[in-house]
């Protein structure tokens, strides 16, 4: 049988979305300890010992490098001031633990008298496997069982001295830090790889961006995880829960900076729907559209940037003139199809985040979308050069006008027209995201161009990063850094790039994603240990 | 306001010396203005804790604090026009505000940041801070070494209950690093900061420690943890390792905080608990809050609670929109058309903060001087002209007499464009530590900038 070109390509799509081929081997980065971010802190305290608690906030600042807070969290210490905190709030936690209406859920045995050996060996044995997310050696057990005893002789009470192991559990690296050092790979198909505990922790924290429960401990102990099969299963567990929409929605938002929101900073005196709960606002309206389309209704993660589909509240849809979808909270809305705003970009969390105090700003929005959407790398900024922008004139009175001068200066136009004129896009968007169709009296002309697409206005400039080809790469890119806690290294590129061929072969469904990577070497196998500090 | 006399033998009075009888002697109120009485324990008190005086005879610990703020000055209206000592210079337009405390300060022009300047602002604030260029990887703005004030800290912090403090009215992830990727987070809030130094665990002068048998546990928990850091230090990589022992130094230090809060409090006579201060809901403007944290930290340092702090006042790069004008200072600094009349204007409100800062220490009286004589005091910044990011000429105001090792009142301009790290230098050995060299690369050096040093 003689096939047609187009048939012959349609059955070699189908022979490799049917049986794919693997990954190509890869170097293993060597593997480091990530400390938990806040978040991570907060969901696993709210796991472990209750959401209803106070849980103590700001302990510690999460470090943004190589774009992520995630990758930050593989180089920063903790702070002595960061440690102090950890300390305060380790007895906050406990002695709420240990509240008459609540130690009955933690502690599984009944004390016979304000020192009980064996229920407080219990408990730390219990526990702690929770809490270290492996289980502990008889060593360790006997030795927070010590300080429960100590506690509970000097206090007189029992769940006093037990307040005191739990702080041990809380204060110590096995919680504080995921230590994911791998193991020797006895089935010999790599040298290292991570082992059935360490896959439990990677894989919660993944899906959850929180700490494994007690049935992927138990299929980890089973040794489960290290086995392709079973960790399908537990995959397919946490993927169909409802927290997996946590957990993707955190690589979402570290992807796009969304923290910065906290600290957004505006000018009311310009910016009247300025609020301060404006930035919190945004970032959610942000994570329902990705959590909607992309996760609930497994649409392509492109179309994120050219969706008509919003969620918002009141506060956003008085930003955007539109009537809110709902008396409170969030509800979907329809963006007008004959307007510029759609999609990401058209959303508040990134117009104001890259903006001013007082006013849009076409370089850093141009940036954002090459060095953070696309993975672009831009030259730095220079030092020795007068940058000043003239003021507004008859001759330049829109910002597009007076920036003029960055285009057309040689020592400027080489970086800035980089930047520039695709940020140029966003004009109709002022510093906080509401639509002007007009600057200074002239109707603003938000025509551009990203590498080679010309484009009339943000409408354009959406369509050209969804169709743009470093726009999967970068995503992919970004979401193995999240996943492994490290920028991935020159040799492991082949690996990234069967990732994103994948992840088109699949029509950019970010399970589908999430399910090539977490199979893939790329999660499982471990480096060695490196002999050599890093900056 | 009564106060028990004198207090039980501290860690201030090494055993065998002879307590001197107090006498007594009003002060004009420090923070509230009213008057109050307060014992002015004798000078032999205030030995170190190996009982020798301090340095140079100087009969009370040394400090150092640093003023930090963003973006650089105007330099044609910033450096003073003449030089010299006392009458011979005259303050520039923009450190008018500094007019009553002249006499305490030293301005240094001339100088450069020698590192290259390859990212705009944080180049020239590692590159001073800490004499090295800061890492260059996207977006982490990590210093490569110890700032100043960490350095100082590694050799006097240990006497104090806090290490070192760091605070700042807005100051973005803050500029106190203990090594890459390991920096200090600043206070912003003075509400938590008066919590922190002078809620529980505060004792003040003549009171009684509260003696708690919940103290010893945290400190059996924490030797413990200290346990778990060094077993797991020997599995893990280099850098991680090192993580680790910062992790370790960090629990160290809090352990010995909890067995000092079981000790009496050091006889100070300057040292009052200062009232509560508002709610951060409360505070009106930046300026409000900046000198809300100087009146705690100054009463921090006259309690002895710590000795090395830092204040970045605003950040590299910061973008706040100052009252009065119409941008953010960062953008104002690159945008604003020749002659930058509100970066003027901004200017002039910055070194009113420093002025207050400076004053906020000359206002305690501490043995037979002020509490500022008794430190080193560095003001500066990331950048000399913020609008190209230069780092020659580079803007140092250093004040404080650091018990007699530093002059004041002086204006000291380089004319052969000397290693700013000199100045760095002479603030280190005038805290009594014998520092060899400061910096690397071109910005090293082993010599201080004799033209500030007594």
């Amino acid at each position: 049988m003689r096939l047609s070109g187009p048939a012959v390509a349609l059955l070699a799509l189908t022979l490799l979305a049917g049986c794919p081929q693997p990954m190509p081997d890869i170097t293993p980065e060597p593997p480091v300890l990530r400390r938990l971010t806040a978040a991570q802190f907060h969901n696993t305290i709210g796991d472990l010992l209750g959401d209803d608690l106070y849980i103590p906030e700001g302990l510690e600042p999460d470090l943004r490098a190589g774009g992520l807070l995630e990758v930050g969290a593989s180089k920063a210490a903790l702070s002595p001031r960061g440690t102090e905190n950890f300390e305060q709030a380790a007895y906050v936690l406990a002695e709420q633990a240990m509240a008459e209406d609540r130690r009955g859920a933690l502690v599984p045995c009944t004390p016979t008298g304000p020192v009980d050996s064996a229920c407080a060996e219990t408990f730390v044995s219990e526990f702690g496997r929770r809490a270290w997310r492996r289980p502990l050696t008889d060593d360790e057990v006997q030795r927070l069982t010590g300080v429960a005893d100590q506690g509970a002789s000097t206090l007189g009470d029992f769940y006093g001295g037990l307040e005191f192991a739990l702080a041990g559990l809380l204060l110590a690296p096995e919680f504080l830090y995921r230590i994911e050092l791998g193991e020797a790979d006895p089935t010999g198909a790599w040298a290292r790889r991570y082992s059935d505990y360490e896959m439990a922790s990677r894989l919660s924290f993944l899906l959850w961006n929180s700490t494994p429960d007690d049935e992927l401990l138990d299929a980890a102990e089973r040794g489960e995880l290290t086995q392709e099969q079973g960790l399908r299963v537990q995959l397919e567990r946490l993927l169909t829960s409802p927290r997996s929409r946590e957990g993707l929605r955190a690589w979402f938002a570290d992807f796009l900076q969304l923290a910065d929101l906290d600290d957004l900073y505006k000018e009311t005196s310009v910016f009247m729907h300025m609020s301060d709960t404006l930035g919190a606002s945004a970032r959610e309206e942000t994570l329902l559209t990705f959590e909607t389309l992309a996760l609930e209704e497994a649409g392509d993660l492109r179309d994120l940037l050219t969706t008509r589909r919003t969620f918002i509240n009141r506060e956003l849809a008085a930003l955007y003139d539109m009537r809110a979808p709902a008396r409170d909270g969030f509800a979907e809305a329809a963006l007008d199809p004959d307007r510029p705003r759609r999609g990401l970009l058209g959303q508040a969390s990134f117009l104001s985040l890259h903006a001013h105090p007082v006013s849009s700003s076409p370089t850093l929005r141009g940036r954002f979308l090459r060095e953070v959407l696309l993975c672009q790398d831009l030259p730095g900024a220079l030092a020795d050069v007068d940058t000043s922008i003239p003021p507004v004139s008859e001759e330049a009175r829109t910002l597009r006008e007076r920036v003029q001068r960055h285009l057309e200066d040689p020592s400027c136009g080489g970086c800035h027209r980089l930047m520039d004129l695709p940020g140029l896009g966003l004009e109709h968007f002022d510093g906080i995201g509401r639509y002007r169709a007009s600057e200074e009296g002239v109707a603003i002309d938000a025509s551009g161009e990203l590498d080679g697409i010309q484009f009339d206005d943000a409408s354009g400039l959406a369509s050209a990063i969804h169709d743009h080809p470093d726009f999967i790469p970068c995503a992919v890119q970004t979401f193995v850094r999240y996943a492994t806690g490290v920028e991935e290294r020159q040799d492991q590129q082949d690996g990234l790039d069967w990732l994103s061929d994948q992840f088109a072969l699949r029509k950019h469904l970010v399970a589908e994603l999430v399910e090539d990577l977490v199979t893939s070497p790329l999660f499982r196998q471990a480096g060695t240990i490196s002999e050599e500090a890093s900056p | 306001m009564t106060r028990k006399l004198p207090g039980r033998a501290t860690r201030w009075l090494p055993v065998g010396v002879e307590r001197v009888p107090s006498r007594r002697t009003v002060l004009r109120g420090l923070l509230g203005g009213a008057a109050v009485t307060v014992g002015l324990p004798p000078l032999e008190a205030f030995l170190n804790a190996s009982g020798t005086a301090y340095a140079d005879g100087c009969s009370l610990p040394a400090r150092f604090g640093l003023f930090f703020w963003g973006n650089g000055v105007l330099p044609d209206r910033w450096i003073p026009q003449s030089t010299g000592q006392g009458d011979e210079w005259s303050l520039s337009d923009q450190l008018a505000p500094l007019a009553d405390v002249k006499h305490l300060i030293s301005v240094v022009s001339g100088t450069e940041v020698r590192v290259v300047n390859e990212i705009p602002h944080y180049s020239g604030a590692a590159g001073f801070l800490s004499g090295i260029a800061p890492l260059g990887e996207e977006g982490d703005n990590t210093f490569a070494g110890p700032s100043i004030d960490q350095i100082i800290a590694a050799e006097i912090g240990g006497e104090t209950r806090f290490r070192s403090l760091e605070v700042g009215a807005h100051p973005g992830a803050g500029l106190s690093f203990n090594g890459p990727h390991s920096s200090n987070p600043p206070e912003t809030s003075p509400h938590a900061l008066f919590e922190r130094l002078f809620g529980a665990g505060f004792t003040a002068p003549g009171e009684e420690p509260v003696i708690d048998p919940r103290l010893g546990l945290r400190r059996s928990v924490l030797d413990a943890v200290m346990e778990r850091i060094d077993s797991l230090k020997g599995r893990v990589g280099a850098s991680d390792q090192i993580r680790l022992e910062q992790h370790f130094d960090g629990i160290r230090d809090l352990e010995l905080r909890l067995a000092r809060m079981e000790e009496d409090p050091p006889d100070l006579a300057a040292c009052l608990r200062p009232e509560e201060p508002i709610l951060d809901e409360a505070i009106a403007s930046l300026s409000q809050r900046n000198r809300l944290l100087c009146d705690l930290i100054a009463m921090s340092l006259a309690c002895d609670q710590a000795r090395v702090f830092s204040n970045v006042f605003t950040r590299p790069v910061d973008n706040f929109v100052f009252p009065g004008m119409e941008d953010g200072h960062h953008r104002l600094t690159h945008d604003e058309v020749d002659p930058q009349p509100q970066v003027h204007e901004v200017m002039v409100q910055i070194m009113a903060e420093v002025a207050y800062f400076i004053e906020s220490l000359n206002r305690i009286q501490e043995g037979d001087g002020t509490l500022l004589d008794h430190c080193a005091v560095l003001a500066t910044t990331d950048v000399s002209y913020g609008r190209t990011h230069s780092l020659d000429d580079f803007p140092i105001i250093v004040s404080g007499g650091a018990c007699g090792a530093l002059r004041q009142g002086l204006h000291y301009r380089s004319t052969t464009r000397e290693n700013a790290s000199q100045v760095m230098l002479t603030l280190i050995r005038a805290m009594g530590i014998l520092a060899p060299e400061f910096g690397s690369g071109d910005a090293h050096t082993t010599e201080g900038l004799g033209a500030i040093e007594l």
